[in-house]
């Protein structure tokens, strides 16, 4: 069963220090809420989980098909979503999806598919996309490659209510399948599944 | 095609298809050099035909596709982290495909500008070439040394702050070798006279540069 799980996360940038001790996890099917103010830490949490970014000290722990993942397997293997996640603007939401589908070995029609899922044209530009559509995009790219684990920072950033109601299907249907997910925002929100909450002090 | 190797050709593919819609690298590369070529064979008139003449235009013709090389290779990888397309390519690369995907898209940037400049230089110049078959070797061994010194530094300096100077500043000593041995080889194309160099030992530096391209890339881009 994927589960993700962190122990004592400790993560300086210079002489601030953003994480200091942080813990918490998430099993097939659940979600870990992480709320808390700007400047909190969820973003260099999330960011630490998905191996972008090394703790300076504490152990993060992915397991998928009962085996534990070193980093450079983990980024490969999370669902990421980000305020920061950008795309190649002179390229189609469909070839940005097509190409990452083949960084990831997945069918190229399996990016086509999400793109109708999210609603998104598949010929527009990335770099004509309204926010909200980017963040329709992100949604779609975080699930290209079935990702057993998803870490979600601010999912609904941007979206309208019809976005928002489709992005909770999404992450509805994620859960159902056995999926674990990390999910940052800085207010509660309503999410489907098991959910647990921690609450960052900053 | 093994999954590496799709995953090399997908980086390439999506560059080739990005800069044909931006075109920024190609006219980037394409007035600088042309630019230099022109002021050059103006300013050194055509001296093929005189005892150094040879000499001088080897080293001027790789002055002017380093410095063309210089002004757009960089982009390699700054775009990726101005534009933050960069945390996507993480997530989803195997390092070593990218690094040689982002190769072979410098390579061939860097062999078209060689295919237009060089003619062009040569004929401005009035300089006939003894050997065309060993120019075009040079140029195609040197063209891969170049490609690969400066996709291996366009990683080191793409999240520095003073990019452009660090970028030369770290190439141009990596480069010292590659360019003393083009030049050499290059002379000799011309003028049909030995060099005091042959063709195995800038093959060996293209070698070695991509190898350690290969083994040093991983650590320069993940954390």
């Amino acid at each position: 069963m994927p589960a993700i799980e962190f122990h004592d996360l400790h993560r300086r940038f210079g002489r601030v220090r953003v994480l200091s001790g942080v813990s918490g996890g998430a099993g097939a099917g659940e979600v870990l809420l992480v709320t808390g103010a700007n400047g909190s830490g969820k973003s260099t949490l999330l960011r630490c989980l998905a191996g972008l970014l090394a703790p300076d000290k504490g152990e993060v722990r992915m397991t998928v098909g009962g085996r534990v993942l070193e980093p450079a397997e983990r980024r490969r293997a999370v669902g990421y979503l980000a305020p920061d996640l950008a795309f190649y603007e002179p390229l189609t939401t469909a070839e940005n999806l097509a190409f990452f589908a083949r960084l990831r070995g997945v069918d190229p029609g399996r990016g086509a598919a999400l793109l109708d899922w999210v609603g998104l044209p598949h010929d527009r530009a990335a770099g004509a996309l309204s926010s909200g559509m980017v963040q329709r995009l992100r949604w779609a790219w975080a699930l290209l490659h079935w990702p057993d684990v998803l870490l979600l920072d601010e999912p609904l950033a941007n979206l309208d209510p019809p976005g928002r109601k489709l992005v909770s299907q999404l992450l509805a249907e994620q859960l159902e399948r056995g999926a674990a997910a990390v999910v940052a925002n800085p207010a509660p929100i309503d999410l489907p599944g098991s959910v647990r909450r921690v609450e960052l002090a900053g | 095609m093994s999954s590496w190797l799709a995953e090399a050709a997908a980086v390439f593919a999506k560059d080739w298809r990005a800069e044909l819609r931006t075109r920024f690298a190609l006219n980037t590369l394409g007035l600088f050099a042309v630019t230099t070529l022109v002021v050059v064979s103006l300013a050194l008139g055509p001296i093929g035909g005189s005892p150094n003449g040879p000499s001088v235009l080897s080293a001027v013709l790789w002055l002017i596709l380093l410095f063309a090389a210089t002004a757009g290779l960089p982009r390699l990888f700054v775009a990726e982290e101005e534009t933050h397309t960069a945390t996507a390519l993480r997530l989803a690369a195997t390092p070593s495909a990218l690094f040689t995907g982002k190769l072979a898209y410098g390579l061939v940037l860097l062999l078209a500008l060689e295919a237009i400049t060089t003619p062009l230089y040569l004929a401005m110049v009035q300089l006939p070439v003894a050997s065309p078959g060993l120019l075009v070797t040079v140029l195609a061994a040197g063209a891969v040394g170049l490609a690969a010194a400066s996709t291996l530094v366009a990683v080191m300096v793409a999240q520095a702050r003073a990019r452009g100077t660090l970028f030369a500043v770290l190439l141009f000593p990596v480069l010292v070798p590659l360019l003393v041995m083009a030049v050499a080889l290059t002379r000799q194309a011309v003028s049909g006279e030995p060099a005091n160099v042959g063709l195995l030992p800038l093959v060996l530096y293209d070698a070695s540069v991509i190898v350690a391209g290969l083994m040093l890339f991983p650590a320069m881009w993940n954390p």
